[in-house]
Order: C-alpha cells, then sequence, then structure tokens
C-alpha cells in the first residue's frame, strides 16, 4: 500500500480498516478473550496482514511499519475488539522490534527486522526463570564468553508460544560480580540449536501455550549480542512507548463485562437487585478505567506520558477483568462447573476457561504487587529497607 | 498533572484559585465559617464575585465572564481541594445556569448581583431525599399561589435568593420566592461541611407574575441542564477534595515514625496508598468524561451517574483511611483530616451517593444501549 495512511481522516481510516478486516479476518477465529493465534495461525495472520500493507502500525516507516499515529493505532484495536478477534501476542514484532531499532547493530536489524515482518520469523521472549519469576533480576541462567561463541546454560520458564517459535530473544547472566541488573545480557538464539529443548506446561486453563526452555551447552555466536555486554537490563526495557499505551486498553474488561450481561438476560436475573448491584459497580468500573484509559492515550498523543497511571491501569484492568469473571462465577451456579460452553443467553463460553483464562493477568507482565510497588516508589518515594 | 493537562484558560483560573485559595482557603477558612451561624461567609463570597468565580457561567450581559462549564469544573476542582464551603456549586453552577437562560428582568437583576457576588442564589427543587433527576413536581403554582415541600435547599442563609422548581397548568416553572413572604417556612439544618440546608414549606405563598423567571420546555431544559452541570461539579469538588486529602495523608505518613521506620515505608499500607491513589484518577477521568458526554450529547446519563458515584467514593474512600493513617490524632476536631472528612460526608450524599448513581447507570446502560467505554 504505497498511499499514506495517516494522510486519511480518522473515520475514512476506521472505513478502510474494518472493511479489510471484516473481509478477510478468518471466521474461526472470532473467538475473544479466551483463543490467541498459536504457530502457523500467528504466522499467516502476519503474512496476511503484511502482503495488504497493515502489518506492523506502530513501527517506524524506515523499519518497514506503517508509522501510525497512537490514535489510528488505537482505532486498529477497537475495530479488532469490535470485531471480537481472537488475542495475537506477536512477541517479535511487539517485543523484540523495539529493543533491536534502539540497541541492535544495522546487521541485527537487516537481518531480523524484516522476517518478524514477513511472518517468516516467529519469537518468543525467555525472561522468567524458575527461581526468578516478580524478581527477574536475579536470574541465574549463564552465558559464558568463549572465543566468538557465547555458551548458555540454564533454564527459561513460562515462556510463551516457544514450541512454535523460531528464534528466542533471552536474558541471561554474563557478570556474576557485580550488582544483579548490572550482569545482565540480551541475546539472541535460534530454537533448533543443539542442546536446546522445550517442555510446554500444561496450565488450569487447558492450554499449552507456556513452556518451558533448556539451555544445555548451547552455543550462539558473539554477534547475537544485543547492545553491549552486561547492559541487558537496561536494553529489555526499550518498549515502544506506544505498545504500553495500546496494552493498557481495558478489551479484556469490556468483552467479559458484554459476556456477563449475557449470562444475567439469559439467566433472567435482569430484575435481581442484589445481581444488578453487583453488576453496576463493575459496570461503573469498566466506564471509569476506559474514561481514564481513553484521556491518558489522548495525553501520550501530546507527548504527556504518565509512568503512575500506565502501571496503575494494568492493576486496573486485570482485576476488573478478574472480578468481572468472578461474577460470572456468582451467577451461573451448576453451570460454572462444566467444562464445556453453557448455552446461557447465547454465550457459546466455557466459563471455567473464562474464570481461568483471567487468573495469570495478575502475575504475568509485573504482578501486580510488583506494579504497587513500582507505582508507590512513584507516587510516595522509594521505601526504606 | 501528568495525563490531565489544562488549557491556557483553565491554567490561568488554576493558578488564580490556587493563589488566592493558598492565602485565604483551606482548613483555617473551613473553621471560620464552621463558626459562623448562618455557615455562609458573605465577604469571601464578594471576593468570588470579583475573581470573576460567582459568575463563571454568566453572560456578558449580566456582567458574567461566561467561560463555560470546563473551567467552572477546574474552579470546582480547586475548590473541593481547599474544602471551600462557599456555595460554588449550588449557586454559581446551578442558579447561575437558569439565571443564564432566563431574560425577566427580576433574573437580570439577580444575576447581576450574584455576578458581583452581592447575592448568592439557591435553588429548592427536591422535594424527596435520595431522588436524582428533576421529579414529578407537586409543587405547584396555581392562580398565583405557590404550595409544596422542598427539602435539602442547600447553601441556605438569611440573605439567600431563593428559586423554586413547581409545575404549573402550563408546564414547569422557575420561581423567585421571598423568603419572608407570608407562608413560607423554613426549618434550616446545619450540614457537616458547615453549611446550612432549608426544608421549607409553601403554604399559598403569593407569586407575583413578574417572579416566574422561565416557563414550560425552557423552564425543562435548563433545570436538566443545571442539575447536569451541578452533579459534575461537585464530582469535581469531591475529586479535588480527595486529591488533597491523599497529599495531605501521605506528608504525614512521611513524618511519622514507628517502630523506627515511617509509616510511608510500610508495604501494607503503600499498597492502600496506591490503591486509593488509583481511585482518585479514575475519578478525575470520570467527571471529565462527564463534561465531554454533556458537551456532545453522547451517553449523557451513564456518564454523569459513573462520575459522581466515583467521585463520591473516591472521597468517602480516601476520608476513611486518611483517619486512621492519621492514627488517634486523625480522630481529633484539632487535625485538618476531619474538616475534609466532614465535607466529603456532606458532598458525597448530597445530588446522589454512590449506591443510587451506580443503580442509575446500570438502568442507563441498559435501556440507552450506550457503549460502556
Amino acid at each position: 500500500m504505497a498511499e499514506d495512511l495517516n494522510a486519511l481522516s480518522h473515520d475514512a481510516f476506521r472505513a478502510r480498516w474494518r472493511e479489510w478486516l471484516h473481509a478477510n479476518f478468518p471466521n474461526e477465529w472470532r473467538i475473544p478473550i479466551i483463543h490467541r493465534l498459536a504457530g502457523e495461525d500467528e504466522r499467516r495472520w502476519h503474512r496476511m496482514t503484511y502482503a495488504a500493507g497493515w502489518r506492523a502500525p506502530s513501527w517506524p516507516k524506515e523499519y518497514g511499519g506503517l508509522g501510525l499515529s497512537l490514535e489510528k493505532q488505537l482505532i486498529m484495536n477497537e475495530e479488532m475488539e469490535a470485531h471480537r478477534c481472537a488475542r495475537v501476542l506477536d512477541s517479535g514484532g511487539a517485543l523484540l522490534a523495539p529493543v533491536l531499532m534502539k540497541y541492535g547493530t544495522e546487521e541485527q536489524k537487516a537481518r531480523y527486522l524484516p522476517a518478524i515482518l514477513n511472518g517468516d520469523d516467529l519469537w518468543c521472549q525467555g525472561y522468567s526463570e524458575p527461581n526468578s519469576g516478580s524478581d527477574l533480576a536475579s536470574l541465574g541462567t549463564t552465558a559464558v564468553k568463549d572465543g566468538k561463541h557465547f555458551i548458555i546454560n540454564g533454564q527459561k520458564i513460562w515462556t510463551t508460544l516457544a514450541a512454535f517459535a523460531d528464534r528466542i530473544f533471552v536474558l541471561v547472566r554474563t557478570n556474576k560480580d557485580v550488582k544483579k541488573q548490572a550482569g545482565i545480557s540480551f541475546i539472541l538464539a535460534d530454537m533448533d540449536l543443539p542442546g536446546l529443548t522445550v517442555r510446554p506446561i500444561m496450565n488450569l486453563a487447558g492450554e499449552d501455550e507456556l513452556c518451558e526452555v533448556f539451555f544445555d551447552n548451547v552455543c550462539v555466536p558473539t554477534e547475537n549480542l544485543v547492545g553491549a555486554l552486561d547492559q541487558g537490563w537496561t536494553v529489555a526495557k526499550a518498549l515502544l512507548g506506544d505498545e504500553r499505551i495500546t496494552n493498557g486498553a481495558p478489551t479484556l474488561p469490556r468483552q467479559s463485562f458484554e459476556m456477563l450481561e449475557q449470562l444475567v438476560q439469559g439467566l433472567d436475573l435482569g430484575d435481581d437487585q442484589g445481581v444488578n448491584d453487583r453488576v453496576a459497580v463493575l459496570l461503573c468500573d469498566l466506564h471509569d478505567l476506559a474514561a481514564l484509559h481513553r484521556q491518558v492515550a489522548d495525553a501520550a498523543i501530546r507527548g504527556e506520558v504518565d509512568n503512575a497511571v500506565l502501571s496503575m491501569m494494568k492493576v486496573l484492568a486485570t482485576e476488573l477483568f478478574q472480578h468481572i469473571t468472578d461474577e460470572m462465577l456468582r451467577v451461573s451456579n451448576e453451570s460454572a462447573g462444566l467444562v464445556e460452553p453453557v448455552g446461557i443467553g447465547g454465550l457459546d463460553t466455557d466459563l471455567r476457561k473464562l474464570f481461568m483464562v483471567a487468573r495469570p493477568s495478575t502475575i504475568y507482565a509485573g504482578a501486580n504487587e510488583v506494579q504497587r510497588n513500582i507505582i508507590s516508589n512513584m507516587l510516595l518515594g522509594p521505601a526504606a529497607k | 498533572m501528568g495525563w490531565r493537562v489544562d488549557n491556557e484558560l483553565q491554567q490561568m483560573l488554576r493558578d488564580s484559585a490556587q493563589g488566592y485559595l493558598g492565602d485565604a482557603g483551606g482548613a483555617p477558612h473551613a473553621r471560620r465559617v464552621r463558626a459562623l451561624s448562618d455557615g455562609f461567609d458573605p465577604a469571601t463570597w464578594a471576593s468570588f464575585g470579583e475573581l470573576g468565580w460567582t459568575g463563571v457561567l454568566l453572560p456578558e450581559r449580566l456582567g458574567g465572564s461566561e467561560l463555560g462549564l470546563e473551567p467552572a469544573l477546574t474552579l470546582a476542582e480547586e475548590l473541593g481541594r481547599s474544602i471551600a464551603p462557599e456555595p460554588f456549586v449550588a449557586s454559581s453552577v446551578i442558579a447561575g445556569t437558569l439565571l443564564s437562560a432566563a431574560t425577566t428582568d427580576a433574573a437580570t437583576e439577580l444575576g447581576i448581583a450574584l455576578a458581583q457576588g452581592r447575592r448568592s442564589v439557591t435553588l429548592a427543587w427536591q422535594e424527596n431525599r435520595g431522588s436524582l433527576g428533576l421529579p414529578p413536581f407537586v409543587t405547584c403554582l396555581q392562580n398565583g399561589m405557590l404550595s409544596g415541600t422542598k427539602v435539602h435547599v442547600p447553601g441556605w442563609h438569611p440573605g439567600v435568593a431563593l428559586l423554586v422548581a413547581a409545575v404549573s397548568a402550563t408546564g414547569p416553572v422557575v420561581v423567585l420566592v421571598d423568603p419572608t413572604a407570608a407562608g413560607v417556612t423554613i426549618t434550616a439544618s446545619r450540614l457537616t461541611d458547615a453549611t446550612l440546608a432549608a426544608d421549607i414549606v409553601f403554604d399559598r405563598v403569593a407569586i407575583a407574575d413578574d417572579a416566574v423567571l422561565l416557563r414550560g420546555a425552557a423552564a425543562e431544559a435548563a433545570l436538566q441542564l443545571a442539575l447536569a452541570r451541578g452533579t459534575v461539579a461537585l464530582s469535581a469538588q469531591l475529586e479535588g477534595l480527595a486529591g488533597a486529602l491523599w497529599q495531605m495523608t501521605a506528608s504525614y505518613m512521611k513524618d511519622r515514625l514507628q517502630f523506627g521506620s515511617r509509616l510511608s515505608d510500610f508495604q501494607a499500607l503503600r499498597h492502600q496508598m496506591v490503591d486509593l491513589s488509583a481511585g482518585i484518577e479514575l475519578a478525575a477521568a470520570s467527571w471529565r468524561a462527564a463534561a465531554t458526554a454533556l458537551d456532545s450529547g453522547v451517553g449523557v446519563d451513564l456518564a454523569i451517574h459513573a462520575a459522581k458515584a466515583r467521585c463520591s467514593q473516591a472521597a468517602q474512600d480516601m476520608s476513611r483511611w486518611a483517619i486512621q493513617y492519621h492514627g488517634a490524632f486523625g480522630y481529633t476536631d484539632e487535625a485538618d483530616v476531619g474538616l475534609f472528612v466532614h465535607a466529603a460526608l456532606a458532598w458525597s450524599t448530597w445530588l446522589g451517593n454512590p449506591a443510587a448513581h451506580r443503580r442509575a447507570a446500570l438502568v442507563a446502560y441498559r435501556s440507552g444501549n450506550v457503549r460502556h467505554g
């Protein structure tokens, strides 16, 4: 698409994207909240959007992205939400690419970015370890330099979609003699290297998207180091600012609230004042969170980024998502115990699965307790130890 | 300010408000007004007039500054931060909206007096406690006689100008009533923010034709707008109060040592302060969204109900934790924290409490098919 999408009015842009999305988004992927595109499905989505000129909305144009304004990125997300699209993780495009753009060498950018765009490379993020979850900086997987190679040993865990990934970006310890954050490096590795094995973990929602990744003397060329040696902690923080705003949208609470309303109506509880008073709390929480997100996004468009409130919205959105799925259990009696779609009020979803999918949201991407620590440091100053 | 960005006019007003209220307002002023039997300080109201605040919504023909709702809300937020007991919402916003819509001589005269800060004005609309929005009025103007009962008329003091909403043969009316006229019985009660609210009985009170300021559809529309604006402005005031109380509590926690640590170093307390701050951020976003909705006419009911519910709840929650984190000192009258808590009680329960507004929000959502976000 040669034309400048940024030149379109917001309405024209929205209409253009909606038209393409509705014509091309496969119906079997229209499962909101509980479904995430994985493996060949994800690859297919990247290829489709790339071929049609819709891939990488937030990337600058010089790297082959669309270079869209934040407003237009938000419009794309809104339309996908309204169309009830499955979630897409896009670890390569959303998580790794900003790091490469900021810290990668020209060779690294030229080698990896085009393959992320066209779907040839699916990436996974190797950060957490069995003993380093919320306290990520304590990680112990090591990389030892040996001539022109790093030899990596250790274990990663909760690596999302690792079983489908072509490559992995990992945080590894390259220096044990300094403060824990100062001895970490950011390294790229192919998933088919000798000594690298993946074991999927079955979770409570019945999915095996999260994996363990084992490194047993995995040998990686030194040119796979991103940024300077021992600077990985800083490198890993280079997320595109816009992604934090678009990711902060209350999509999951909004979609789950609509399902809750379907349940309430389907169970004929619309006149139950006890239920209504609880639903009213959730409605107001959702309304106000959406109002906050909209205004924080507007401020970001003007260049004002409020880090404390961005973290706060992560806490609010994930806890609201849980409160809504809690209420779904509360109203649906024995149906909540079924391991199959409930079929109440036209809701074709397994309630247990919704409930379970909501659980890890307060754990991943910085557990909410850690978020509260971070926010309190910003609001009250650091706590004395 | 973070994500909350003022335009130039709002920034100017906020600076001027912080300057004036910083010198003259806040807790000491609230204590002074509390000591007055009328709960109203004419000199401060006159200063509000000089600053252009009493006439912030009034048109130029009445000597108002006609700045519009947004700047009025900025002022309300700042007045909330300094727990000003002045009847800004009741008089400048609610009555001011009615006087802007009216064109009779009596309305003009009163509008000018309001703009100058010589008079404060109040509207008697409620007939039962707990009602949200305009009720079907029982109070009736018939053959030049007004009869009925109004409750919880805010900003009451002997010098206040009294507007009364009633029904007549030709639809709703807003009339100007002399509180000393025959047939008017007033019972004033003290509220927790030190101001008075009156219950008023009208028993065949003679109303001259020129005392009818608004009639029919114009009266209905002006009353709707006045209450909507008043509810949003009160929400902004509550959020301002909650924010100031958060700051006051945080400062205290940074000074107070127990077990060899500052209170602000204890993780459980830090996390609670984060949650309270999140409630205040939501409140600030919610009343701003309500103002936008009121301006655009889209999703107005849901947005206003959500805003008053959130801002009231944030102020009540902050109040309870402010007392708790100030410890026993917070339970004394000497500590300023109590002045904020008392103001929060009066403001959060006036024009609909959180539970009532949440119920109404759900009704608006289900009946209007409006999007919730």
